[in-house]
């Protein structure tokens, strides 16, 4: 079943267009890699889905549901649903960014609960309950009163998943989650993202960890300058790429990762 | 020493009118605070008729002098208009300087909001929160840190900026001065005067500090 369907996305940045008619479809349960070179779209496109970023055209369906679709030229959305319709959907979306942004004022339970108090309405005990079960499962359970200035970035990363998947998204989207990190901190968040693909979770990385989209990815995808180059199996995409962009990305990003 | 004794027999007088300043640099700066908030949220917001108002307000009061809007609440407003005389000179002054106070401080705080990682307003969004939810709990909070050191600044030029009052004859502590400088012909009197002035400013610097190393347990 299709979890996000999206149709011809198109995205200008005053005249530098960012995505030129990108179409994806990503089934439930499947974990897609979005690979490709810096100033490719990559970004744009997954904060395109969870609205951070307005489409100029295009159409966006989250769970079936369509919230986006705006023609070429005229840039409205045809699309009329209540405020508080679209952020339930928006709200089956969960984010990691590159840069963690946690909130710096707040514990990391805190980083977890407050918007369980007061997006999704649930008690303070509640709330809390779900925050140390999610400490436990990405292993910050003895960091729950810890700031997140006294987190490694490893651990920041962790925490921020955990922040969002507290609100108990269908689909996570992660925004180059291990480029902001040390290298030797890299592994323990990839380690977690695992995990969440092995117990099923839809997701959708961009990364430049090639190894990682090779282990876990169902399908990696290749973009460059806006459009999908190439999509495939990991297998067949590493093993035996078509496109010659694609041939001579993975040729210098392995060569350097090896 | 006779000198010495002619300036302790002034203190009563000085130390009585250091209450009008004092008095009057406190509430004002606070009454500024509470009216400065919705300047610095009015100046950022996105729309028109919010906005342009608060940045015309800011834009008048920082472009004019303190002691001209006080001349013009204490004496043009009652001829202007007489039923708005005010017959204190103490509500006036009070007046007359929260309003200015609030233009410098809405740019303190306009400042240290959008000094704010655009990062968190993100986060903020991908969790759903709402603008308001956004700004009352991950903005402003982080904001307040960062607004002390200049709001500390801010007061300690109001507290020297109120003794422009001596000149609509309130009694503050530079009036004060100047009284017993004429009456006893004697200028020695601007040396308590200053040095009254020096203590206030110090403690007042203290606290400020003591507040922000108090905000900044999680740096």
């Amino acid at each position: 079943m299709a979890m996000i369907v999206t149709e011809n996305l198109c995205k200008s940045f005053h005249s530098l267009e960012v995505l030129k008619d990108v179409s994806l479809t990503i089934d439930q349960g499947e974990v897609v890699c979005i690979v490709g070179p810096s100033g490719a779209g990559k970004s744009t496109y997954l904060r395109a889905l969870n609205n951070l970023e307005t489409i100029n055209s295009g159409k966006i369906y989250i769970d079936g549901v369509l919230i986006e679709d705006r023609e070429k030229g005229s840039h409205t959305n045809k699309v009329k649903i209540s405020r508080s319709e679209r952020l339930s959907i928006l709200l089956e979306l969960g984010m990691v960014f590159q840069r963690f942004n946690l909130f710096p004022h707040m514990t990391a339970l805190e980083n977890i609960v407050i918007a369980q108090t007061t997006v999704r309405k649930r008690s303070k005990e509640e709330a809390t309950e779900k925050a140390l079960d999610l400490l436990e499962r990405v292993g910050l359970l003895d960091k729950t009163n810890e700031y997140p200035s006294k987190l490694s970035g490893g651990q920041q990363q962790r925490l921020a998943i955990a922040r969002a998947l507290a609100m108990d998204p269908k689909v996570m989207l992660f925004d180059e989650p291990t480029s902001a990190l040390d290298p030797e901190l890299v592994g323990e968040v990839l380690a977690v993202m695992k995990k969440l693909a092995e117990d099923g979770m839809t997701m959708i990385v961009v990364t430049h960890e090639m190894a990682f989209a090779r282990d876990v990815a169902d399908r990696v995808v290749f973009m460059a300058d806006g459009v999908i180059v190439e999509q495939s199996p990991p297998e067949e995409f590493f093993n035996n790429p078509k496109n010659p962009r694609l041939r001579e990305f993975l040729r210098r990003t392995i060569t350097r990762e090896e | 020493m006779e000198k010495l004794q002619q300036i302790i027999t002034w203190m009563p007088a000085l130390l009585k009118a250091t209450q009008t300043t004092l008095l009057l640099s406190v509430t004002s700066t606070l009454t500024a605070l509470f009216l400065s908030v919705f300047l610095a949220l009015g100046k950022i917001s996105k729309i028109n008729i919010i906005n342009k108002p608060c940045s015309a307000y800011i834009f008048f009061f920082r472009g004019t002098p303190l002691l001209m809007q006080l001349f013009f609440i204490y004496y043009t407003l009652p001829q202007l208009i007489p039923s708005l005389t005010i017959k204190s000179r103490f509500v006036a002054a009070w007046i007359a300087f929260s309003l200015n106070i609030a233009a410098y401080l809405a740019e303190i705080i306009r400042a240290a909001i959008q000094s704010i990682d655009k990062g968190q307003l993100e986060a903020a969004k991908a969790l759903g929160m709402t603008y308001g939810q956004t700004m009352r709990l991950i903005v402003i909070p982080q904001a307040y840190r960062r607004m002390i050191p200049p709001i500390c600044n801010e007061f300690v030029m109001v507290l020297k900026d109120t003794s422009l009052v001596s000149i609509i004859a309130l009694s503050d502590l530079t009036f004060q001065t100047r009284m017993i400088a004429a009456n006893k012909a004697s200028s020695l009197v601007y040396i308590p005067a200053m040095f009254i002035y020096l203590v206030i400013t110090a403690v007042f610097t203290f606290i400020f500090n003591k507040l922000e190393k108090k905000l900044s347990v999680y740096e």
